[in-house]
Formats: C-alpha cells, sequence, structure tokens
C-alpha cells in the first residue's frame, strides 16, 4: 500500500520549510508535526506504508513521543536497538520483509536534505540502511542551513568523533542500469522525515 | 570466479587487455551498442551537470577547491602523519604499503589469518588499481562485488568503464541475461526495478556471510583520522558495518586537513560526478566499533597505498594528485564518450586516466605508453574537472616524457616542411601540387588512399579533393 499524503506545506520557518524542498527533491518525504503528534503521526506513516515491523533507535526522544505504544495500537510490532536478532534476521533475510528503522539524527542539513546519523549504543550503524523503510524523527531545533555547519558541530574540537556518521540525503537509489534512477538498491527504499516543532 | 590475470610487477593497467591502444579503440568505435550506450549516459550526465553550474556556482566552488587540494598535496607527509595518529588513537590500524603487491599481501595475510573466506567489496578504484579482487581469489578466497555496476561486471568477467558508472556501456537486456547465470534461473525479471531488487537479495546473502568489508576511500580528514566513503545504493555502509572486519583501502594523496576542507570537497564530488548536490549516503568511519555498540566492525584497518604516487609530488605532473575521481573528465572528452574506457586498457580511462596511468607505472611501460595520445587536446576535461587539473597540459607533457627524442630524419624533414611553408611562393606552389595530386587520386570528390604522410589520414577517413567537400 502507497504512504497517504502527507501535508509537506511550508511552515514560515525558513530551515524547515527549505529541509522539506530539499527532501522532495532527494525523493524523500517530509512532515511537520507537534511534540504531542509526533509519535501517532510516525506510527500512521508506517501503517500507511505497509510496515510490519519498526526497529527503534534507544533514544529517549522515542521513549517521550510514545511511539512504541502508537505502533502497537497500528498492529506493528516493534523492537528496540540493539534489537538481539541474528545476522541473517537483522539483514532482512529472514522474518519480515517490510522493516521500518527508526532513527533520531543528531543534525540535518536544510540545503541538501540530508539527516546526520550518529552511531552510539542505541543507534546503530546499520539501522536504516539495513531496513526497506526509513523514518527519522528529527526535531526542528536541529536543523541547520548548510553540511559545513553540520560537520562542524558533529566533529566539534573538544568532542570525542562519533565512531561512525552516515549522511543520509534520501533513499538508496543506483544508476547502474542504464543510467536510470532506480530507488532501493541496497539501503532503504523509502524515507520520510517527522519533523518535531 | 574471474579469470583475470594480475601483475606480478604491481603495475596499473590491466595485464589482459587485448591487442593495441590503436586496435580497440577501432573496435570500440565500430561497436554500435557502445556508442549508443554511451551517448546515452553522456547527454543524460552534461544536462545535469549543466544544472549544477547554474544553480549551485559549481565553476565557483571549483576556485575553492583547487586550492584545497593544491594544499593538501604540498602538505602530504604532515597531513598522513597526522591521519595514521589519528586512526590510531581511535582504535584502528594504519598500512602504509609501498605499491600494490604490498597492500594486496596485507589484505590476504590477513584474511588468512582470520579464517575469513568470503571478501564483500565496495566500489573501490584504488583495489581496482591494486588487482586486489585477483590477489584474493589466488589465496582461494571469495569476493563478491556489492555495488550493482561492479557486479554486473564481476558476473560478465569485465573491467569497468567509468569511475562512476562502470556498467555504463551495458543495457537492461545483457544485465538481465547475466543475472539468469548466476541465479541459474530463468525466473529473473527483466525490468530495472526487477533487476535491481534481484541483486539486492542475492547481495544480502553475501553481506551475511563475509567475513571482510573492504571499501575506497574518497576522503581521509587528518584532523580526526576520519575515512570518508561516498555512494549512492546503501552497499558501503553495509560493507563498512556489517562484516567482522573492515579494510579500507586509500590511495595516499586522498587526505585532506580537516572538516572545512572536507565539507567542500564532499559537495563538489557528488555535482561533478553526477550532476546531483549530494551522495545519497556519505559514510564517515572514525575506527572500529567502540565499547557498548552493537554493530560495525571489530576490527578497521586502514591500507594506505604510494604505488608511485609519492614521486609525483614536486614534479610537473603534481597536480594530477588533486583528483578527487569524480569521472567529469571522463564525460565530457570525446574520445572517451566515443570509444568508452575499457579501450583504455587501465582502471582509470579517460584524459586522467591518460596521465596518471603511464605517470604511475613508469614511462616505459608498453601497455600505457601511448595512452597520452588518447586526446584531441581541445581541453574540455580541464574545464569540467571540479578541481581545476590543467588536463590537457598534462596531456601535452606525458606526451612528451612517453614519446621517443626526435630522430635526426625527422628533426631535419620538419625543419624543411616549416621552411616551405614560411615562404607564400613555396607554400602557394606546395598547395597548387597537393590540389593535383588530390584530384588524380580522387574519385566522386573524394581521396580514399592517399600516399606518404597523407596515409594515416585516410587509413580512418576520406578527404575532400575540392572544398566545399560534395555530399
Amino acid at each position: 500500500m502507497a504512504p497517504a499524503q502527507v501535508s509537506t506545506a511550508a511552515v514560515g520557518d525558513p530551515l524547515v520549510d527549505l529541509l522539506l524542498e530539499s527532501l522532495t527533491r532527494r525523493k524523500a518525504t517530509g512532515q511537520v508535526v507537534q511534540p504531542g503528534d509526533a509519535g501517532r503521526a510516525a506510527a500512521r506513516w508506517m501503517a500507511d506504508a505497509g510496515v510490519a515491523r519498526a526497529v527503534l533507535a534507544g533514544d529517549p526522544l522515542v521513549d517521550r513521543i510514545g511511539l512504541a505504544d502508537a505502533l502497537r495500537r497500528e498492529g506493528i510490532d516493534v523492537l528496540t536497538w540493539p534489537t538481539g536478532l541474528g545476522k541473517r534476521e537483522s539483514m532482512g533475510l529472514e522474518g519480515p520483509i517490510d522493516v521500518c528503522g527508526v532513527t533520531v539524527p543528531a543534525r540535518a542539513v536544510a540545503e541538501r536534505g540530508t539527516v546526520v546519523l550518529e552511531a552510539s549504543a542505541g543507534h546503530g550503524r546499520g539501522l536504516d540502511v539495513t531496513s526497506r523503510h526509513h523514518v527519522a524523527l528529527l526535531p526542528a531545533d536541529r536543523i541547520v542551513r548548510t553540511l559545513g555547519e553540520a560537520l562542524a558541530l558533529t566533529y566539534a574540537d573538544g568532542r570525542a568523533a562519533p565512531s561512525a556518521v552516515s549522511l543520509v540525503s534520501g533513499p538508496s537509489r543506483s544508476s547502474d542500469i542504464e543510467k536510470i534512477s532506480t530507488l532501493g538498491a541496497h539501503g532503504a527504499l523509502t524515507e520520510h522525515v517527522v519533523i518535531i516543532r | 570466479m574471474s579469470t583475470r590475470r594480475r601483475r606480478a610487477d604491481g603495475g596499473v593497467a590491466y595485464l589482459d587487455v587485448q591487442g593495441t591502444l590503436r586496435e580497440r579503440t577501432v573496435d570500440a568505435l565500430r561497436d554500435r551498442t557502445l556508442r549508443g550506450n554511451l551517448d546515452t549516459a553522456a547527454t543524460s550526465w552534461g544536462e545535469s551537470r549543466d544544472a549544477m553550474r547554474e544553480g549551485y556556482g559549481l565553476d565557483d566552488m571549483r576556485e575553492r577547491a583547487r586550492e584545497i587540494r593544491r594544499s593538501n598535496i604540498r602538505n602530504l607527509p604532515a597531513l598522513l602523519a597526522e591521519m595514521q595518529a589519528n586512526v590510531r588513537e581511535a582504535g584502528g590500524t594504519v598500512v602504509r604499503a609501498a605499491d600494490g603487491a604490498e597492500a594486496c599481501r596485507y589484505i590476504t595475510g590477513l584474511a588468512r589469518a582470520r579464517g575469513v573466506k568470503v571478501v564483500a567489496k565496495s566500489k573501490s578504484m584504488a583495489t581496482e588499481e591494486i588487482k586486489l579482487n585477483e590477489a584474493l581469489q589466488d589465496a582461494g578466497i571469495e569476493v563478491v562485488e556489492t555495488d550493482l555496476g561492479e557486479w554486473i561486471l564481476q558476473l560478465a568477467n569485465e573491467h569497468p568503464s567509468h569511475i562512476i558508472a562502470p556498467a555504463v556501456h551495458l543495457n537492461r537486456e545483457q544485465v538481465a541475461a547475466l543475472f539468469r547465470e548466476e541465479a541459474g534461473t530463468d525466473e529473473v525479471p527483466d525490468d530495472r526495478e526487477g533487476l535491481v531488487a534481484h541483486a539486492r537479495v542475492r547481495l544480502r546473502e553475501k553481506f551475511a556471510e563475509a567475513g571482510i568489508g573492504v571499501s575506497g576511500v574518497n576522503l581521509g580528514v587528518a584532523s580526526t583520522g576520519t575515512v570518508c566513503v561516498v555512494e549512492n545504493e546503501g552497499n558501503a555502509r553495509l560493507v563498512t558495518s556489517q562484516p567482522r572486519i573492515h579494510v579500507a583501502v586509500m590511495g595516499m594523496e586522498r587526505v585532506v586537513a580537516d572538516w572545512d576542507e572536507a565539507a567542500h570537497i564532499l559537495q563538489v564530488l557528488p555535482m561533478a560526478a553526477i550532476g546531483q548536490d549530494a551522495a545519497n549516503y556519505v559514510n564517515l568511519i572514525t575506527g572500529p566499533r567502540r565499547e557498548g555498540e552493537s554493530d560495525g566492525p571489530e576490527e578497521f584497518h586502514l591500507v594506505i597505498i604510494d604505488g608511485g604516487r609519492g614521486a609525483l609530488r614536486g614534479t610537473e605532473f603534481e597536480e594530477a594528485l588533486s583528483c578527487i575521481r569524480c569521472g567529469a573528465c571522463l564525460y565530457s572528452c570525446p574520445m572517451w564518450r566515443s570509444v568508452g574506457g575499457q579501450a583504455y586498457g587501465s582502471p582509470y580511462s579517460g584524459p586522467i586516466g591518460a596521465v596518471i596511468t603511464p605517470l604511475l607505472e613508469g614511462p616505459s611501460s608498453p601497455a600505457s605508453r601511448d595512452l597520452p595520445f588518447m586526446s584531441s587536446l581541445c581541453g574540455a576535461c580541464g574545464e569540467a574537472c571540479p578541481v581545476g587539473i590543467p588536463l590537457q597540459d598534462l596531456l601535452v607533457r606525458a606526451r612528451a616524457r612517453s614519446s621517443s627524442p626526435a630522430t635526426r630524419a625527422s628533426g631535419l624533414a620538419f625543419r624543411a616542411w616549416s621552411r616551405l611553408w614560411r615562404r607564400p611562393g613555396t607554400y602557394r606552389a606546395w598547395m597548387a601540387g597537393w590540389r593535383l595530386m588530390l584530384r588524380a587520386r580522387g574519385k566522386d570528390g573524394w581521396a580514399t588512399d592517399l600516399p606518404g604522410p597523407g596515409a594515416g589520414w585516410t587509413q580512418v577517413r576520406d578527404m575532400p579533393t575540392k572544398w566545399p567537400p560534395r555530399r
């Protein structure tokens, strides 16, 4: 089932509007919600996308917006990182196919439609890329304009560089066959950013 | 799987190429399917790139990119030392390899020591240069290319034809046939989406099995010891996060000083490479997984290859080291657009390949000494280069380097010719004689087999006997 139409109307905050515009260009989608509606909105999007299982980043924000309960109400199976699944299941070779990785970006780049994912104990490197769908939960105050600003914050002096940082700008794609862009090559087929404001 | 042979001498050019450069070029020109595929690709690339130039000021970004890369190359030894110290600080291992053979020995040795049977690779020109796949296969280790285009080529047992779009010379039907053969079944879809989905599942199986993931490195950031791996498919993230060991192979010139520089180059790269303002995935890796993390490799090894690069610093070819391997000069080159990358017989094709292959191989290598002549010196490459490498000048210098000095006889002949053409009287007499000769040898307005110095011309094209020529 195709995801329902979500409102991507401009909200008057220049960085948020620029990010929404860039996400569209990157073939991702975005929506802006109030903190109280975030859990329900993210769960609704996943239900519409046909998600059977969600793997949630172990992040306080996920608990704050009550996402796990909202997902269960939609009949979606919920796991939290680290999942303890075997290699084959965590690679999508066993178990449900329609898995959605739910990430909490450390930052986002409005100009490019990029979310910045930092690896940590609660946030696996493969969380978004091993799943078929990717939902990012992004507090609006984490949006910066340029890639330079984002990287300056990630690798600020005096802060230990994370072991892995992923800049994700839209769903996975390949142009290797006849140079025509085709989505879902190795990583997620869809990417949806829930901007919490 | 591969039957390609490996060079023992650590050279760059492929050993299994057939025929001379001239023969390969003529064959490629006669291949109509290839030319159609190349035209489609080059046209779409040109359109996306024009959009970048207008919308993002790519031309202005080039000046800064050029300064950054020139300063990186000037400070290379210090930057590499800093990079090395910071990777070690983050818990990684750094190996400096003088040549490809040494790098291959280290990686195959590591695979053996850890009992690894399957290696999953993401796209890397450096590993193609050092012939890592062949070395691993010789050691009895299965190597799987996971970039879709590279996997297609591995199945076809062919070399990549473009830095960014390696299988750009094959069409959908050709790909479907290869997938059917690999899967041993006819039940492989032949639409594009179906083919991509098929490959996704087949390759996930390999990721689950692989004990080592090998990636290339687009940039190394000295200030934090981070390697940047840029990609669109997501396979490089899987390669760098799923297997127990990650080996990153980096040409020694790929290092920048800090994140300010990295941010600039990381934006210029996808614009020049694919005409997009961002790559879908940029993986920034600083050492192995940390305590408490539940995925990511337990071991991280950075293999830094010299392979003849270090010796280019301080020479008239130093700027070739600024290259960020975006592939823009390939698509812009009328030669590459006509024959594709495979005719070059080297992992590095197009203008940059014609310059660096002979430089890395040494001037006397028969496999690559003719490559600098694969150019009309039109300068489109220099214009396309996002880091401002004067490729047309380097091509001229590379020609001088690989040509033998003029013989006394040819020197005299050129001097005599110059004397004749400098005087109006003798010039006119020459041209009158030439016209007579053309008319005598020509038929229906065209001369098809000229004698002497004209023979080279009429070997591949005809010359009109009068102007304008008859259609």
